[in-house]
C-alpha cells in the first residue's frame, strides 16, 4: 500500500525540510512554489547551477524577490487601525524572497539556537501587560535532536569551545559543529576584543556557511556579497541546496510559479482534501493530497487560511480560536556603529563572523521597572557588519547628499571601508492586535486580496532597545576610539514607526499568526504543527512560533518543520 | 487623443522593431556594439529623444559630478545617463536589459563574462517590469492594484517640467540655466513631477555609475576605480589575510 500523498506549499526553509523528510519516508511529495526556479539543475544528477552573482543592481531589481507591484502588501499601525484607517502604506512589507528555496536563497545563514527559557516564557518570567506571552507546547530538549539533524544537513560552522557557559547551559549541544569558523573578519575582531574588555563574551557566530567543502559544496571565499545575495558558488547552505535538492532526487516533484490560493477540505471541514492553485500559465488547477503542509511564510500562511474560509470554517480555516493572523512578530533591530580610522572593510566576509549573547536577558529590577515592565529582553548580536558600495551610496543619498557633497563623502568618508557595527536582534513580544488579515480593497495580480499587516511595537521592545543600545555604543566607542559612534535606536523615533532601516519593518524575521499550543481554544495548531481542527493539514513555517525568541529564527523553524514531518499523522 | 509622448514612444517602438530581430541572433558583444552605434548615430537614446537625453545628462552631472567640479570621474564619464536610457528601453532587447546574468563576470577569475548575457523574464516577471517601466497605461491587466506611473513617464514628464520651470525663470532651457538655478529646480520638494523624477534619477545615477558595467554604465570601470572598489569578487573571493587584516 502506497504511503499518503503530500503536497507542500512553499519551497523555502520549512517547505524544503518537510519535503525532504516526507520523501525520505517514501511519501509521494509535490512541492508548489509561487516563485520562479532560478537554480537550474536542482534535483538533477549533476550539480545545482545558479545565475546569482555579486551584482548590487540585480539584487535591488526583484530578481529573486517578490515584486511589490504584482504582489503588494498593505500596512498600518495599531493606532491607525483604531481610527479605522484601512491602510497607510502599500508595497513591500517584510517581503521574503519568492523563488525556489525561499528566503534562504539569500539569507544571512546565521543559525543560533533558541534557548531553553524561550520555550517557557510565561512560566518563567510571567505575563506582560498588553502582550500575549505564552509557553510553547514543547521544550528545548524535545527540539534538540532536530536541531542536530538540521545542522548536519545544512553544514554549520562554529566553535563550541568558545561559546559562553550560559549559552551552552541554555542551549546544550551534544555534538561539535560540522566545521570550524570562517576566517574572522577584522572589524568583527576589533569589536569582539572591545566587547571582551568590557566584560562581554563574543564568539564565532554559528552559521550555515561552509568553511571547508561539505556535502559536495565548496568552502566560502569571503566574497562579501552575502546577506541579501544568492551565493554564486553554493558555499552557503539553505533550503534549496541542502534539503530540496536531495528531496527531488528522492522522487519529490517541484512545480514553480504555482500560486496556491485555497486549501480544500471535506464538506464538513474536518479533513484536508488538497489545494487549488494557479499554474505558471494562470490556469486554475486542483490537486488532491492526504497531507497538506503549508510553508509559504507566516504572513502568507495566515492569508491562505483566511482565504480558505468555508461554511464549516467561516472565520478562516482552522480559526476556531480566533488566533489566526494574530500575534504577528518581527524582530526589533537596534544597531551601534563605529567609525574606524583604519580600513576595516566590514563588508568583506559572510556578513559577520562574531556574535555575542550577553544581551539576551531577561533583565529585571530597576531597568525594567523604570519602564513599568516586569523584565526586559534583548537578543543575540551580529558583530562587525558593514555596507557595500551601492548600499553606502543609497544611504548617503537618503540622507540628503547630492553633488560634490556626495562625491566627496563617497571618496573621503568611505563608510564601506571605515564603518562597522553591532546589530541587536531584539525580541518582539506577541500582541493580539499585531496581526495579518485580508485587505478589504487591494488585490494582487491574480485578483486575490493581499495580506494587510497591522503592527506596532510594544513598550517592551522600545524599552529593551533603549536599555541595550547604549551598551552597543560603548563597545563601538571602545573599538574605534576617536571615531564617531551612535546607536540608531534614537533615530527610530524621529523617523517614525515605518522606518525603513531599523525597528520592526526592516526585518525578514517573520513569525506568529498561527501559534502552536496544547489548547485549541488558544492556539491554531499543536506542537507538531497539526491544525487542531483540520485533520491532515499542518503548518511548517514561522507562523507556528509562540514567541520570537532572541535571535535569527530559521534554524528553529527548520527544526520544528522536521519534527512535525517526522511525527506521523 | 493620444499625447505627444505616447506617439513618440510608438514611433520609437516601430523604428527599433527591425533592429530587434537582428539582436535576437547577435552575441552579447555585438549587442554592446549596436547599443553604442545607435546612440552615437542619432544623438538620441534608445528611449529618450536627443533633447531629453541632453537634459538628463545635466541632471546626472548635477547629482554626481565629475571634472571640473570634482577631481574624479562622475556620472557623465561613467555614461550613467545612457545606461538609464537603456533601462527605460529595456524591452527593446531580448532578453530585456533588466537582470544581468551570472554567476561570474570574468573580472575576478572565471573563464568568461556571464553578466553580459541578460536573464530572460518569465510572463509574470515581465508583467511587473512592464508596469514599472511603461506604467499601467489604463490597461486592466496592469491596474489590479490601481493605476501606476512608469519610469518612462516619470522621466519624460520630469525632464519636460525642468525645461518649463527654467524657461519660466528666464533661461532658454534647463540645460542652459545657471548651475545654481539647476540645483534649485532639482531640489523643488513641492513640485511632485520634478521630485519623483529627481529621486528616481538620483538612485539610478548611483546604480549606473557604481554598479556592474554590463548595465552599460560604469564605463571602463571609472565608478569603481575612482573609489578603489574591487567590484564583484567571485569566484576568486578574498584571501584569509585580506579578510582578517586591515587594508593599507
Amino acid at each position: 500500500m502506497s504511503k499518503p500523498s503530500v503536497v507542500v506549499v512553499g519551497s523555502g526553509a520549512g517547505g524544503a525540510v518537510s519535503a525532504w523528510a516526507y520523501a525520505q519516508a517514501g511519501h509521494p511529495v509535490l512541492v508548489l512554489e509561487k516563485g520562479r526556479n532560478l537554480l537550474p539543475g536542482i534535483g538533477g544528477p549533476g550539480p545545482v547551477r545558479t545565475t546569482f552573482s555579486n551584482d548590487e543592481i540585480k539584487e535591488s531589481r526583484f530578481y529573486e524577490d517578490q515584486d511589490p507591484l504584482l504582489e503588494p502588501r498593505t500596512q498600518r499601525t495599531q493606532g491607525e487601525a483604531g481610527r479605522r484607517v484601512a491602510r497607510s502604506y502599500v508595497g513591500d512589507v517584510n517581503d521574503l524572497a519568492t523563488t525556489v528555496g525561499g528566503g534562504t536563497v539569500h539569507w544571512d545563514a546565521k543559525v543560533p539556537r533558541f534557548w531553553s527559557q524561550d520555550f517557557h516564557g510565561r512560566s518563567l518570567h510571567g505575563p506582560v501587560r498588553g502582550a500575549d506571552v505564552a509557553d510553547w507546547p514543547l521544550s528545548y530538549d524535545e527540539l534538540a535532536p532536530y536541531y542536530d539533524e538540521v545542522e548536519r544537513q545544512l553544514g554549520v560552522q562554529g566553535d563550541r569551545t568558545r561559546m559562553p557557559a550560559r549559552t551552552l547551559a541554555q542551549a546544550p549541544r551534544r555534538h561539535p559543529f560540522a566545521m570550524g569558523p570562517n576566517p574572522p573578519m577584522v572589524a568583527g575582531t576589533r569589536l569582539a576584543e572591545a566587547a571582551g574588555q568590557l566584560g562581554y563574551h563574543a564568539y564565532p557566530f554559528p552559521m550555515a556557511v561552509n568553511s571547508r567543502p561539505h556535502l559536495g559544496r565548496p568552502a566560502c571565499n569571503s566574497c562579501g556579497f552575502c546577506s541579501g545575495f544568492g551565493c554564486p558558488i553554493h558555499a552557503r547552505g539553505g533550503a534549496a541546496v541542502s534539503f530540496l535538492h536531495p528531496a527531488l532526487r528522492l522522487g519529490a516533484e517541484l512545480r514553480d510559479r504555482c500560486f496556491v490560493h485555497r486549501v480544500e477540505t471535506t464538506r464538513d471541514g474536518r479533513r484536508v482534501r488538497g489545494v487549488a492553485y494557479l499554474d505558471r500559465d494562470g490556469r486554475r488547477q486542483r490537486v488532491r493530497a492526504d497531507i497538506v503542509v503549508l510553508a509559504p511564510s507566516a504572513i502568507e500562511t495566515a492569508r491562505l487560511l483566511l482565504m480558505s474560509r468555508s461554511n464549516a470554517h467561516p472565520d478562516g480555516l482552522g480559526n476556531r480560536s480566533g488566533q489566526l493572523g494574530r500575534n504577528l512578530m518581527f524582530h526589533y533591530f537596534t544597531a551601534g556603529l563605529g567609525y574606524f580610522a583604519e580600513k576595516v572593510h566590514a563588508w568583506r566576509g559572510p556578513s559577520t563572523t562574531f556574535t555575542l549573547d550577553d544581551f539576551v536577558g531577561p533583565v529585571t529590577g530597576a531597568p525594567a521597572r523604570r519602564h513599568g515592565l516586569p523584565y526586559l529582553k534583548g537578543g543575540v548580536c551580529e558583530v562587525g557588519g558593514g555596507v557595500l558600495l551601492l548600499d553606502e551610496a543609497r544611504l548617503l543619498a537618503d540622507a540628503g547628499f547630492r553633488g560634490t557633497a556626495l562625491t566627496s563623502a563617497l571618496r573621503d568618508l568611505a563608510l564601506r571601508d571605515h564603518v562597522a557595527g553591532i546589530q541587536l536582534v531584539g525580541e518582539d513580544l506577541p500582541q493580539r492586535s499585531n496581526r495579518v488579515d485580508l485587505d478589504p480593497r487591494v488585490r494582487d495580480l491574480h485578483g486575490f486580496p493581499v495580506p494587510r499587516v497591522t503592527h506596532s511595537p510594544h513598550a517592551f521592545e522600545r524599552a529593551a532597545s533603549a536599555h541595550f543600545g547604549p551598551k552597543l555604543r560603548e563597545i563601538c566607542s571602545r573599538a574605534a576610539p576617536g571615531g564617531l559612534t551612535t546607536t540608531l535606536n534614537d533615530q527610530l523615533d524621529a523617523l517614525g514607526e515605518a522606518s525603513g532601516y531599523f525597528g520592526p519593518y526592516a526585518t525578514a524575521h517573520v513569525m506568529g499568526t498561527a501559534r502552536m499550543g496544547h489548547d485549541p481554544r488558544r492556539s491554531v495548531c499543536d506542537g507538531h504543527g497539526r491544525l487542531h481542527d483540520v485533520e491532515g493539514l499542518r503548518l511548517a513555517d514561522g507562523s507556528v512560533f509562540v514567541s520570537s525568541g532572541p535571535g535569527n529564527p530559521t534554524l528553529t523553524l527548520m527544526a520544528l518543520a522536521l519534527r512535525g514531518a517526522r511525527e506521523r499523522n | 487623443m493620444p499625447s505627444m509622448g505616447k506617439e513618440v514612444t510608438r514611433r520609437q517602438a516601430v523604428r527599433t522593431g527591425a533592429v530587434l530581430s537582428l539582436l535576437a541572433f547577435a552575441s552579447p558583444t555585438r549587442v554592446e556594439a549596436l547599443v553604442g552605434e545607435t546612440a552615437r548615430a542619432r544623438g538620441a537614446g534608445r528611449f529618450l529623444s536627443g533633447s531629453e537625453l541632453g537634459t538628463l545628462r545635466v541632471v546626472c552631472d548635477r547629482l554626481l559630478p565629475g571634472p571640473p567640479r570634482d577631481p574624479g570621474p562622475g556620472a557623465l564619464e561613467a555614461h550613467a545617463p545612457e545606461a538609464i536610457d537603456l533601462l527605460l528601453a529595456a524591452f527593446t532587447f531580448d532578453p530585456p536589459l533588466i537582470h544581468a546574468g551570472g554567476p561570474f563576470s570574468g573580472r575576478a577569475g572565471g573563464a568568461r563574462d556571464d553578466f553580459v548575457r541578460f536573464e530572460p523574464l518569465d510572463r509574470q516577471a515581465e508583467l511587473g517590469w512592464r508596469i514599472r517601466l511603461e506604467g499601467s497605461r489604463g490597461r486592466r491587466s496592469r491596474q489590479f492594484a490601481g493605476p501606476a506611473v512608469g519610469y518612462q513617464e516619470i522621466y519624460r514628464t520630469g525632464l519636460a517640467r525642468l525645461d518649463a520651470l527654467a524657461r519660466r525663470r528666464g533661461a532658454a532651457s534647463f540645460a542652459t540655466a545657471s548651475a545654481p538655478m539647476q540645483d534649485t529646480l532639482l531640489d523643488l520638494e513641492h513640485d511632485r513631477v520634478v521630485k519623483r523624477m529627481a529621486d528616481l534619477a538620483l538612485v539610478q545615477t548611483l546604480e549606473a555609475t557604481l554598479g556592474p558595467p554590463e548595465y552599460r554604465g560604469n564605463r571602463n570601470l571609472v565608478g569603481w576605480r575612482r573609489l578603489g572598489w574591487a567590484g564583484d569578487r567571485q569566484p576568486r573571493g578574498w584571501s584569509d589575510a585580506e579578510v582578517t587584516q586591515v587594508d593599507p
